[in-house]
């Protein structure tokens, strides 16, 4: 069994790079990539430099390496059933499966090559540019502080405003401003306790002038004692200020023993930031409490500040620290890349078996783009079919989540803000992209492939 | 199982789009091809030859009956690795160059390496190709391409051959050594499946053959009984004086009436190679393909090419997937290496295909001996060197017996 799969997976990697269709993407990326290493700047500091490099540089690997993989994989069979070498191939001892198989573990070693060969191409020069950039030691601390690592998250617990909801709830009933069907229409009370709930988790993260605000983070335990926290938050504001900068007065440490005489580390940071643009603060592990606990505190001046700010609630703010290091996250960041891989191998291979070349191929990239917009797709899909209920849920909604989430899982995002893909993230996106949904399209290409009549012609 | 071949009712119809029965490609169709048999399919063009054969190889399934081939369904991959299958068209990867061809073929029977390469190297000699074993097939001629083609329909010693239109593209020296390829496979037990159009090929090797027209079997038969004209009587002499012609004709009107006397034709095949062999012993300059021999004196040269022959109708490889890899290479490599256990195994093959070949004898048709002749002087010419006494087959005598006479 296994000497005819063998056989038919080299005969397709043969096809892949003799037909030259490899060939035009290695040259592209060859061309492309040193040229971007040395090209792009960024914002002009070596770690924006660094974050445009792995950003554009992996986004564009894995753009070509899916679109090759379409190409091939589709090609492969459609070429050998248009050009009938298909015969010759199945008159041998070699079960359609086993052909099938070959042609996927074909497309899926080719993918492994290139994807390991120009992943390390890009790893080179990501670590190659800080040693061929002039830059301050302070440029390259920071580097390795926050490019190249690999961190994890903590957030703070989410607020429970529902009993403050209700109250406003109630007073709005009271005062009129809130219609007293609310109480008895289920769809409206939904929609008016929905808002009320956005608005209360607004204030909840809101500081006015002279006030604070206290975030709590519990079990913060880096994976190395000794290794520096990082405050990681983005300011919003009621009323712009003339610089687009708010002044920040942070304090961290363990807040619960505060009192007139503090005998515990405590980190204190002021700055003034822009608004709407991603900040980190780096904090000693130190100020983390015994039992982990760790508060970080927000003041507003209003000597400095004169405007409400804000932390909304998708930017958020979070503990960053180091959890792995920046190869093994990158090596990692490549494996979810070839997640994807194998998913459009399975698909192009899928779509063969039953649609000629051009069409197979305009099916794929659809689901492709698709997929990388998949959170959009799902969130139209959702709202447009809010009154389908029941039919919608079993019909359409299955169908729609067997698209690959590739946006959801985007290996770039990873690397550029050295944020921790653990193992266990990726064997998730893994179970999911391949083991579920690459084998669901690759089983239902075998039973079609299998009751297919080969040779048969429409009159 | 009496037969090779057997379909029951055998019909395909072709529909369009909508699913409406459009055309009847074969209707009822009762084909028997018996074991050690070489059986003609002819019919012209659309006459259902092809699907005929691609229901019996699984490619198309059957509307109706049943295609059983070596017993059982032809998808089966224990029944499909005794068979070797030459499409109407060689439908060659043209991105993998000759040696590659085999070798993926023959990887795809589970051949082991060693195996493969003795027999790779084997067929490609065979089929005159070793020359060109490294040029990707995508830039081969027609007939070159009809070659490797008949090449990895070999690879696994198959117990049935079915060639379809193997001759298309051939120029008459090829057409010839595929026909005197499948003469001499037959003799060495294999059954062949010949579906052709081109009725001489087919009247030349065939034992039986089938005419098909309109899906539908008209005629079938031994060749010698189909086309023997049993009311009359054929004689050729030499050159006789016409005294000797007026005693004769006298015989003969004292049994009948019907006397005619003329020179008999030379084939326009067998004239045409021996035109080609005698530019290419003045080494007349072509720009076309030069040495297309290969098979012709592969068959002829008993030391070497009967010895190759051996090694490709004797490795048991239809059974090479149960076998240990090892122990089949070892075999093998022993098989190489010692000739004379090659010689014992093809004893044993031919004590079994005598019987075959004095039956084969009885409906070969006489073109086939005139040939021969023409296909020796050639090999003399070509080879330089006519003494072949050595190595001389007992057909051979015989038809130097018949030359003498």
């Amino acid at each position: 069994m296994m000497h005819s799969i063998r056989a038919v997976a080299v005969n397709t990697i043969r096809q892949a790079v003799r037909m030259k269709i490899v060939a035009v993407f290695v040259l592209l990326l060859l061309v492309l990539l040193p040229v971007m290493g040395s090209a792009m700047g960024g914002d002009g500091t070596l770690k924006g430099r660094l974050q445009t490099f792995v950003s554009y540089g992996l986004s564009l690997t894995g753009f070509l390496l899916c679109l090759l993989t379409i190409a091939v994989s589709i090609y492969s069979l459609t070429s050998d059933l248009g050009d009938r070498q298909i015969y010759m191939v199945l008159t041998k001892p070699v079960k359609r499966y086993q052909l099938m198989i070959g042609k996927l573990a074909g497309v899926i070693i080719l993918d492994a090559i290139l994807l390991f060969f120009f992943s390390a191409f890009i790893y080179s020069i990501t670590l190659a540019i800080p040693k061929f950039t002039k830059t301050s030691p302070e440029q390259i601390d920071r580097v390795n502080d926050e490019f190249f690592t690999a961190r994890a998250s903590l957030r703070p617990a989410e607020v429970d405003v529902s009993a403050e909801v209700q109250q406003q709830f109630q007073k709005g009933l009271k005062d009129g401003s809130i219609p007293q069907r609310a109480k008895t229409d289920r769809d409206l009370y939904g929609r008016v306790i929905a808002t009320l709930t956005k608005e209360a988790k607004k204030d909840s993260r809101s500081v006015i002038p002279a006030r604070e605000l206290l975030w709590e983070f519990n079990n913060v335990k880096p994976a190395n004692p000794g290794d520096d926290l990082y405050l990681r938050f983005q300011y919003d504001v009621s009323k712009s200020p003339h610089d687009l900068k708010v002044t920040g007065k942070w304090i961290a440490g363990d807040v619960r023993k505060f009192g007139d005489k503090i005998d515990v580390p405590i980190f204190t940071y002021e700055s003034r930031d822009l608004i709407r643009t991603y900040q980190e603060i780096k904090i000693p592990s130190d100020v983390i409490a015994d039992d982990g606990y760790l508060g970080v505190v927000f003041y507003n001046d209003p000597q400095l500040n004169d405007t409400v700010v804000m932390f909304t609630e998708e930017e958020g703010l979070e503990i960053l620290y180091k959890a792995d290091s920046f190869s093994w996250n990158f090596a990692r960041a490549a494996l979810l890349i070839f997640c994807r891989l194998i998913f459009l191998a399975a698909l192009g291979v899928f779509s063969a078996t039953f649609l000629s070349f051009p069409v197979a191929i305009l099916l794929c990239i659809v689901v492709f783009f698709t997929g990388v917009i998949s959170g959009f797709i799902f969130d139209s899909f959702d709202s447009l079919s809010e009154n389908m209920g029941t039919l919608y849920f079993y019909t359409v909604r299955p169908l729609i989540k067997l698209l690959p989430q590739l946006d959801k899982a985007n290996p770039t995002g990873y690397l550029v803000e050295a944020r921790l893909l653990s193992w266990a993230a990726l064997g998730r996106i893994a179970f999911f992209m391949v083991a579920l949904k690459s084998m669901i399209l690759f089983l239902v290409s075998i039973i079609i492939f299998s009751y297919k009549e080969i040779a048969k012609v429409i009159i | 199982m009496k037969y090779a071949i057997e379909t029951l009712s055998l019909t395909k119809v072709f529909s369009d789009w909508w699913g409406r029965n459009k055309v009847y490609a074969v209707e009822e169709l009762d084909l028997k091809v018996e074991y050690n048999q070489v059986y003609g399919l002819l019919g012209p063009n659309g006459s259902g030859k092809t699907t005929t054969i691609k229901m019996l190889l699984g490619l198309l399934h059957p509307t109706n009956g049943r295609a059983l081939v070596l017993g059982g369904d032809g998808r089966d991959t224990n029944i499909s690795a005794k068979i070797g299958f030459l499409p109407e068209e060689s439908y060659l990867y043209k991105y993998l160059n000759a040696r590659e061809t085999l070798d993926f073929y023959g990887r795809l029977f589970g051949l082991p390496a060693k195996v493969r390469k003795t027999r790779t190297e084997a067929l490609l000699d065979m089929v005159g190709l070793t020359a060109v074993a490294n040029r990707p097939v995508g830039t081969f001629s027609k007939g070159m391409a009809r070659r490797i083609g008949l090449a990895q329909a070999l690879i696994n010693d198959p117990e049935l051959l079915i060639l379809d239109e193997p001759t298309t593209g051939l120029d008459p020296i090829g057409t010839r050594q595929i026909k005197d390829l499948i003469v001499q496979l037959a003799k060495r037990g294999k059954t062949i499946l010949l579906c052709s159009h081109l009725l001489a090929d087919v009247e030349d090797v065939c034992d039986m053959i089938a005419i098909l027209y309109g899906g539908k079997i008209q005629e079938q038969g031994k060749v010698r009984q189909l086309l023997e004209l049993s009311e009359k009587r054929q004689i050729t002499t030499g050159h006789l004086s016409d005294k000797a012609l007026g005693d004769i004709e006298q015989i003969i009107r004292h049994e009948c009436s019907e006397f005619e006397v003329d020179s008999p034709m030379e084939k326009l095949e067998n004239y045409f190679i021996k035109t080609v062999a005698r530019a290419q012993q003045e080494k007349a300059k072509t720009s076309g393909a030069v040495s297309t021999t290969q098979i012709s004196s592969f068959l002829k040269n008993r030391s070497g090419s009967e010895e190759l022959l051996d090694k490709l109708v004797s490795a048991d490889v239809s059974v090479s997937e149960k076998q240990d890899i090892g122990a089949n290479e070892q075999a093998e490599e022993e098989k190489t290496q010692q000739p004379q256990t090659d010689e014992s195994m093809l004893d044993k093959l031919t004590s079994s295909d005598q019987e075959f070949t004095v039956e084969t004898k009885q409906v070969e048709p006489e073109p086939i001996r005139q040939i021969d002749e023409v296909n020796e002087d050639i090999l003399d010419q070509l080879m330089g060197s006519g003494d072949t006494s050595e190595i001389e087959t007992e057909d051979e005598r015989n038809r130097g017996d018949f030359n003498d006479a």
